[in-house]
């Protein structure tokens, strides 16, 4: 293939593509790809728009027929909507993955190791290294679970780690998902649809597979089952969902379906002499591992939420007599709380005695005096978070903000300073994408998906998240943001 | 002193419920200056106990009723030796000093951050201004300072609160029951960055003195009592009852301690079923040595609305208020 004009960018559909200070996915100056970008580009050059229009109609038609929706929450129309996605594929060449991924190993090793430590000797903690105020003060601490062994002593099974790329070209980890992470059957979704889209475009790339993910997670699941199973029978695994108003239900649907086990809701199990059974037509039948999509807090009217109607009195007591295991365990949010993540740097050289491969975002902790007097006259340049929350929910954009939501914020950092982090708002590369009949670039970030089980397995590829809406930075689905396939390529 | 004491907690619900767990704290610690010398638990209608030790060492024992059932009685029988120490002395007490730098050098933070039912709210912090609280003097007479106050400012009035009633409650009507007591006194301490901690058990009623020598304890007879302790340099965890005015002593039985009752109800317990419900409560405390009393009429009654829920069904009733 002959390297195209740099001109040759302002030709359709790229006559709309514009630069700037972000890291540009698909090239490396303006008309000039990227190598891994080169065939893509190529390709989107000679088909007629109308072609790719079609795909583009296709792909969107799939999603629509396989049901692939998310929900959104605090709106009133209507709550769930077909997850946008973007017809062009995030390419990764096999070098920058290989970091991705060694990055990501080490984290989670890292992550589990400090989960342990705080429910046990709290050897970190003794150490100075973190601040107890830190840990005690966080929502998702367990105190319920000092002192439990869980399999393996693996806290954190199921990890999505969001990632962003600096205008450096470098990756850095925006924040940890170490709850209940979802996204990962968009991920599936757009592989499926790309495939059918791009066939031939797919197979000369060598793009490594990522189909098997469900029989990863299911072997990591089985790798956690309690001892006392195996004498009996093949451990029996379920995935507990919340039920169908979750606005990640068409996920449980379709993991369970991809990993041949049964889904089931709190109404399903019942708890009796601190053993976990589910209620069949055929009578009870024992399990052993659940992958639960429930939230700590509803998992257990007995022991958490009292109020909630989604889990299962007593679960609690069986997990603790280690009768049965759950994944993610239970407490695991203390580590993804967004003021501990500014200590993550800290914990794996604590731990490890390593440098972290992949890099953190600046933090500001709002409890610092200091740092909070900054924050606050910074506000207008910043982004806020609150520590607790996930989606893009509870966040201010600096720069994108009116002075009314400024003077929210300032009201609510100084009200409950522990509740908020800052960071700078980061410049996130962009990717091409197929909008309005021609190639655009849109910021996006990169959720990989890590399993832990036996050992520390990624599946090659992750879900590329797009701020869809011109200029935006926020890609959370819930905040308008759609997806697209990720190639990582094969070495 | 060896104390024996029968705990009897009853549940009728109509109609029957089925799927009944039940996790109960109400087996005496063995700890501090207080040794268990025996404990048994009978559930009716029978079940497998269990049991472990939650994350502040008490012991925890849970049960599960599968079938359907129109009662759950639990007894729990215990004997308890307790050495009498005498009442803390200022002078045997360390300074603020002394207090910061051992708060500094071990893990209380969480009996120093807020909890649930102890939240250093608007109307808290109203009350420790009124009452002055502020650092002077050394900690322990302090404490007992708020102690005193919390006593003599609060009504203690049966029934005027609930279980699960906020703190803000008693301190908007002034009065309330020891559970109240114990977490405004709680909130107060540790607002003074001392740490502190909910005791959950019971005490033994001295006989009343003809001739007015002894004040009548206040908390109720027959009930389980909550108190608190706060961490005094030098002389550890010490015992404060701001509803009896009471300092340490050897009529006190330590059940459980949390950061607040949240963490120590006696009973707490799941079932299906729509039912209404009722809970009976009753608590003998006797010297060993002497003749166990007749088991004594409930010492109070609650009654659930009827609640109809399609699934679990929780009601808040099914929990003790401590007296």
């Amino acid at each position: 293939m002959n390297p195209p004009e740099p001109l040759t960018l302002f030709r359709p559909p790229f006559r709309n593509y514009q630069f700037d200070a972000a890291y540009d996915e698909m090239f490396s100056a303006p008309g000039t790809p990227r190598a891994h970008y080169q065939a893509l580009f190529q390709n989107l050059l000679e088909l007629p728009p109308e072609e790719l229009r079609k795909s583009q109609q296709a792909a969107d038609l799939s999603f629509l027929h396989q049901g692939i929706t998310f929900t959104v929450y605090g709106n009133d129309e209507g709550t769930e909507r077909v997850f946008p996605n973007d017809l062009l594929p995030r390419i990764i060449p096999h070098q920058e993955w290989r970091k991705i991924e060694n990055g990501l190993t080490q984290r989670i090793a890292a992550l589990n190791l400090f989960l342990e430590d705080i429910y046990h000797h709290g050897r970190i903690l003794a150490d100075g290294i973190v601040p107890r105020e830190l840990v005690y003060s966080c929502r998702h601490f367990r105190r319920e679970m000092r002192g439990l062994t869980v399999p393996r002593g693996i806290y954190v099974s199921i990890c999505g780690t969001d990632l962003v790329r600096l205008p450096d070209g470098s990756f850095a980890v925006l924040e940890d998902n170490l709850r209940v992470p979802s996204g990962v059957s968009y991920m599936l979704a757009n592989r499926k649809v790309l495939k059918k889209v791009f066939p031939t475009l797919f197979r000369d790339y060598g793009v490594s597979p990522v189909d098997h993910y469900a029989q990863a997670l299911l072997a990591t699941l089985r790798a956690l089952a309690p001892a006392s199973s195996s004498a009996r029978h093949e451990p029996k695994v379920v995935l507990l969902t919340p039920g169908v108003f979750n606005s990640a239900y068409f996920e449980h649907t379709f993991l369970a379906q991809q990993m041949g086990i049964e889904l089931v809701e709190g109404r399903d199990l019942l708890v009796h002499d601190n053993v976990v059974y589910m209620r069949t037509t055929a009578g009870l039948r024992r399990v052993d591992v659940i992958y639960r999509r429930v939230d700590d807090d509803f998992l257990d009217p007995l022991c958490f939420r009292q109020d909630s109607s989604l889990g299962v009195p007593g679960l609690f007591n069986a997990y603790r007599a280690g009768n049965v295991v759950l994944a993610n365990a239970i407490g695991t949010g203390v580590a993804d709380d967004k003021a501990l993540y500014a200590y993550v740097p800290a914990i794996i050289r604590y731990y490890l005695d390593e440098d972290p491969i992949l890099a953190n975002v600046q933090t500001y902790l709002l409890t610092d005096r200091s740092q909070r007097s900054y924050v606050l006259e910074h506000l207008d340049e910043l982004v806020v978070k609150a520590v607790g929350e996930s989606g893009g929910y509870g966040m201010l954009i600096g720069p994108h903000s009116t002075e009314v939501e400024r003077e929210e914020f300032r009201r609510r950092i100084e009200a409950e300073p522990r509740n908020y982090i800052a960071q700078p708002t980061l410049s996130l590369s962009r990717a091409p994408c197929f909008l309005d009949g021609e190639v655009q670039a849109r910021h996006v970030d990169l959720r990989p998906y890590i399993l832990y089980g036996e050992n520390v397995t990624l599946v090659p590829g992750g879900l590329t998240r797009v701020a869809l809406r011109r200029g935006s930075l926020v890609v959370n689905s819930s905040q308008g943001g759609g997806s697209k396939d990720t190639w990582v390529l094969r070495a | 002193m060896i104390y024996s004491v029968r705990h009897t907690t009853t549940f009728r619900y109509e109609p029957a419920v089925r799927e009944s767990l039940m996790e109960v704290r109400l087996q005496p610690r063995s700890d501090g200056d207080q040794r268990c010398l025996s404990f048994t638990l009978d559930v009716d209608p029978a079940a497998n106990i269990m049991q472990y030790r939650d994350f502040t060492g008490n012991t925890v024992h849970h049960f599960d009723i599968a079938g359907t059932h129109k009662l759950v009685k639990v007894t729990a029988r215990s004997s308890v030796e307790v050495q009498f120490v005498s009442a803390p002395r200022a002078a045997d007490s360390g300074d603020w000093a002394d207090l910061d730098a051992l708060v500094a050098g071990n893990d209380y933070w969480e009996m120093l951050l807020p909890s649930h039912f102890a939240q250093f709210n608007p109307p808290l912090q109203q009350l420790a201004r009124e009452l002055g609280c502020e650092r002077r003097g050394n900690p322990l007479g302090l404490l007992m300072e708020v102690n005193e106050a919390i006593y003599k400012l609060f009504a203690y009035v049966p029934n005027s609160t609930k279980v699960d009633s906020p703190i803000e409650d008693a301190l908007r009507s002034r009065q309330g029951v020891c559970q109240d007591f114990a977490h405004i006194m709680i909130a107060l301490v540790r607002g003074l960055q001392i740490p502190c901690r909910y005791v959950s058990g019971y005490m033994f009623h001295r006989e009343k003195i003809e001739g007015g020598e002894i004040e009548n304890d206040r908390s109720l007879e027959g009930a389980s009592h909550a108190w608190v302790e706060a961490l005094v340099p030098r002389l550890g965890w010490v015992a404060f009852d701001p509803t009896n005015n009471l300092v340490g002593g050897d009529r006190h039985i330590r059940v459980a301690i949390g950061r607040d009752y949240a963490d120590v109800p006696p009973t707490r317990g799941v079932y299906k079923g729509e039912a209404q419900s009722e809970l009976s409560v009753a608590v003998t405390v006797s010297p060993a040595d002497s003749v166990a009393p007749e088991p004594v009429m409930p010492s109070f009654v609650v009654r659930s609305r009827p609640v109809l829920v399609r699934t679990v069904v929780r009601s808040d009733q099914e929990q003790q208020q401590q007296q």
